[in-house]
């Protein structure tokens, strides 16, 4: 919609357009992004196969590079800042994180007392 | 070559759904025949079928979600009746027919009614109210509408061709799982969810992206009516929420057809987890449902007493207090399952919390009232009606979040009377309410009061006999989805919540007798204002029905209740006012997008029902290039020029103006 009377707030950009940046400097972004995107996917997977570091602590870096990597998708492809034309995007992302949040950490802790509390029958035979 | 599908499929024993299904294919055959004999074809395809105004596009849900009540209500019938002589005996309808019914009564209201009808409503009007032309993605909201349609058609399909679920609407396994439910039935059910899923998860994305993006001059947050705030927050949660159910269905999907052990008994699956993740997009749902009913009363019971709505502010806080607090309670759902007392008394203590803001806005609708001149319209009607009954609702389920009450309740015939108590005195009043007050907008006419009114009175009187007994016979002991039943005690109630049905069968007749009275009396009952209630708010600033652009200017809002003002301060002097120069406007062109995509996905949901694999790429690869060709279009406006929009705007103007003159002079 072209003509479309926009918000007094004026221009607040979606994801994904673009600020009136030269092409050079989009595509350096765009670069950057690619780059960090694949460095953390290739770390990812070669902490996975490995035995260089303490077993235990696998998972844990699996998630921070797997949180890592949202970060940059989200800063370099999707273009969420801080800055005043990104209110609504950043407003969305906090609302979708509040829910993931919930979601899933009621998950984890209604499962872990359904899984305590309700086991299969056999597991139930085991116990006793 | 056919996957599952053979003659088999076709229930030749039973009689009801074969001869249901004949009738309805020939009733169908018939208008279509007619409307090709009389040559609307062209003007049903250009102006309906590919349209992507988003006013068509909501009459378009909205009719959708009136034919499927009707048909959920045959099967509520059908089931009041059975429940009604199978006292000690097996009444006329054999258990797998039973429970088809009774899990397609419960899909087909809450997927294909409801959600369509409060869609449709909020499509229809809120970029009205907004002030704007269009919504944010015109061409998707088309996408959005076939899908859903898509999704109903197959679950109609189901009468006739195969079976669907027995599994309740929600398919818990492991009833749902491969084992107990070999048949189609379940994935009937499940490819209609995930298909229509889709499509409301597109509208969803674009009623947010409108209210956030689209709105005109002035029209900042806390301008906007309450229904745009309630859209605002019911399509968040449609957002935040359907991706939990399409993920669902689609582990159920991939345990039935890879071999998968999400919700198996065996090979480490849980099906608690599905209970789990299903009442994590369930109860938000019903949130979705009632959010936008709650704006549309707050619109109906402000122009209808007269004033401003009391407390606005604190309404939207209580809206989005819902929408976020909604995230919080859905193990409610699941007390008896056994997480254990402090799992449970938190999420008790959370339900019990919802009940606050809800508290808030009755009382705000209240003091709406309060002091007003009301007018007892058909919509305050249902808008009235609306509170008796929902307050009643809203206490019950307060009953059932207390834990040990629940223990006591759950799955008895107490929690069915609890949720059609919200969901129809809530949901559908306000669906009804919407109907009779937008129709106007709509269409340039009113429908006929006494008809509407007659039509009230009779399903809220039926209601209470429907479901009131439900109540009792609940407390009694009675659990919910009986095929037959040997206690003496529940028969009495049974007895007078059949005979509540045919009151309310007769509500539905009257509504359906007075769209027809009001069509044939089109030319008495015009509107020739665009502002039949004495309305506040922008819809009905514009002409009945609207034109394509809605606005020839973009209105300049400078206050809440943004036309109530205009009307009182600068009437006279707006209208007659030179206006500024008419200017040419762009407009989305049509697009047989929506339409032929839901066809194609119509041939593979089709197809991976009955596992007919080549039919699947087909209909997959029709979809996929749907969307390429139209992602390749060139140009997707035309221009309305400005002497068009002049002469659409001057008749509208005279019109009122002659009006004003003829109230001045009176
Ligand atoms: C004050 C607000 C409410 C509270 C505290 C509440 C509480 C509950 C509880 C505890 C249950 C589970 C009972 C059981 O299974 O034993 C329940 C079921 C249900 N409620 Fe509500 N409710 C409220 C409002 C609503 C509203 C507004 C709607 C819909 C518009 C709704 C729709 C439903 C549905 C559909 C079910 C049952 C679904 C099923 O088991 O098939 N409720 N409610
Ligand atoms: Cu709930």
């Amino acid at each position: 919609m072209s003509d479309q009377t926009h918000m007094p707030a004026g221009h607040d950009l979606a994801p994904g357009d673009e600020e009136q940046h030269s092409v050079g400097t989009r595509i350096l972004g765009y670069v950057v992004g690619l780059v960090l995107a694949l460095l953390l996917t290739a770390t990812s997977f070669f902490i996975a196969g490995t035995d260089l570091v303490w077993q235990p602590s696998i998972p844990v870096a699996l998630i921070v590079l797997a949180i890592a990597q949202m970060g940059v998708h989200l800063v370099f492809f999707l273009h969420i800042t801080t800055g005043p034309d990104n209110t609504n995007n950043v407003l969305a992302l906090a609302f979708g994180l509040l829910v993931v949040f919930l979601v899933v950490g009621g998950t984890v802790w209604i499962m872990a007392h359904l899984n305590a509390n309700m086991p299969p029958m056999d597991q139930i035979m085991m116990r006793q | 070559m056919l996957g599952k599908l053979d003659w088999s499929a076709i229930p030749f024993d039973q009689p009801i759904p074969l001869i249901a299904g004949a009738v309805v294919l020939i009733a169908i055959l018939a208008v279509l025949i007619w409307v090709v004999v009389k040559g609307h074809l062209p003007y049903l395809w250009h102006e309906w079928i590919t349209s992507v105004d988003h006013k068509r596009i909501g009459v378009m849900y909205i009719l959708l979600a009136s034919v499927m009540l009707l048909r959920g209500g045959s099967d509520a019938i059908m089931m009041r009746i059975q429940q009604a002589v199978a006292y000690q005996s097996q009444g006329y309808l054999p258990p797998e027919h039973y429970n088809q019914i009774f899990s397609a009564h419960g899909t087909i209201m809450i997927f294909f009614v409801a959600m369509p009808f409060v869609i449709g409503l909020m499509n229809l009007v809120v970029p009205l109210q907004l002030g704007v032309r269009d919504v944010a993605f015109p061409t998707l909201n088309s996408v959005g509408f076939w899908l859903t349609a898509t999704g109903a058609l197959l679950v109609n399909l189901s009468l006739v061709i195969g079976e669907f679920a027995r599994t309740g609407w929600l398919a818990f396994p492991p009833l749902s799982g491969l084992s107990y439910s070999p048949g189609v039935g379940v994935d009937y059910y499940a490819w209609s969810l995930q298909i229509s899923g889709v499509g409301t998860l597109v509208a969803g994305i674009n009623l947010v992206t409108t209210v956030l993006k689209l709105r005109t001059k002035g029209m900042n947050y806390l301008r906007m009516p309450m229904f745009c705030w309630t859209t605002l927050a019911s399509n968040l949660l449609i957002v935040a929420a359907f991706p939990i159910l399409t993920a669902t269905l689609a582990m159920l999907l991939l345990d039935r057809y890879l071999g998968f052990h999400f919700f198996t008994n065996e090979a480490g699956g849980n099906v608690m987890m599905f209970m789990n993740l299903i009442w994590a997009w369930g109860h938000p749902e019903v949130y979705i449902l009632v959010l936008p009913a709650f704006g549309i009363f707050s619109e109906v019971v402000s122009t209808f007493s007269g004033k401003a709505l009391f407390g606005y502010r604190s309404m939207v806080l209580a809206t989005m207090a819902i929408c976020v607090v909604s995230f919080m309670v859905w193990l409610h759902h699941f007390f008896t399952m056994g997480a254990g007392p402090d799992v449970n008394a938190i999420f008790g203590i959370a339900s019990m919390i919802i009940a606050i803001p809800t508290g808030v806005k009755i009382y705000n609708w209240l003091f709406t009232m309060y002091g007003g001149r009301i007018r007892f319209a058909t919509p305050m009607l249902w808008s009235v009606g609306f509170m008796v009954t929902f307050i009643i609702g809203g206490l019950t389920g307060v009953l059932l979040a207390v834990p040990p009450a629940d223990f006591m309740l759950h799955n008895s015939m107490f929690l069915v009377a609890h949720f059609h108590n919200v969901i129809i005195g809530g949901v559908l009043f306000g669906a009804f309410a919407g109907f009779e007050y937008w129709f106007p907008k709509a269409f340039g006419f009113r429908l006929d009061e006494r008809w509407g009114k007659a039509g009230f009175w009779f399903t809220f009187l039926g209601f209470f006999i429907t479901f009131i007994p439900l109540y009792i016979a609940g407390m009694l002991g009675m659990t919910r989805r009986m095929q037959h039943y040997d206690v003496a005690a529940w028969r009495p109630w049974m007895i007078v919540a059949a005979a509540g049905m045919a009151v309310l069968t007769i509500g539905v007749i009257c509504q359906i007798v007075q769209l027809v009275v009001s069509i044939r009396n089109r030319e008495a009952l015009r509107d020739r204002t665009g502002d039949p209630w004495d309305g506040r708010s922008l819809e009905w600033a514009t002409s009945s029905p609207p034109p394509v652009f809605n606005f020839a200017f973009n209105p300049d809002v400078r206050g809440e209740d943004a036309y109530w003002h205009m009307k009182a301060h600068a009437q006279q002097q707006s209208l007659e006012r030179d206006r500024p120069e008419y200017q040419d406007i762009e407009m989305p062109r049509n697009s047989p997008t929506g339409f032929v995509c839901a066809f194609f996905a119509t041939i593979m949901g089709f197809a991976l029902i009955w596992h007919i694999w080549w039919m699947v790429i087909l209909g997959g690869l029709g979809a996929w290039a749907t969307f390429v060709v139209f992602a390749w279009r060139d140009h997707d406006e035309y221009v309305i020029p400005a002497e068009e929009v002049a002469a659409i705007d001057r008749v509208n103007l005279e019109e009122r103006r002659s009006l004003i003159s003829m109230a001045g002079a009176a």
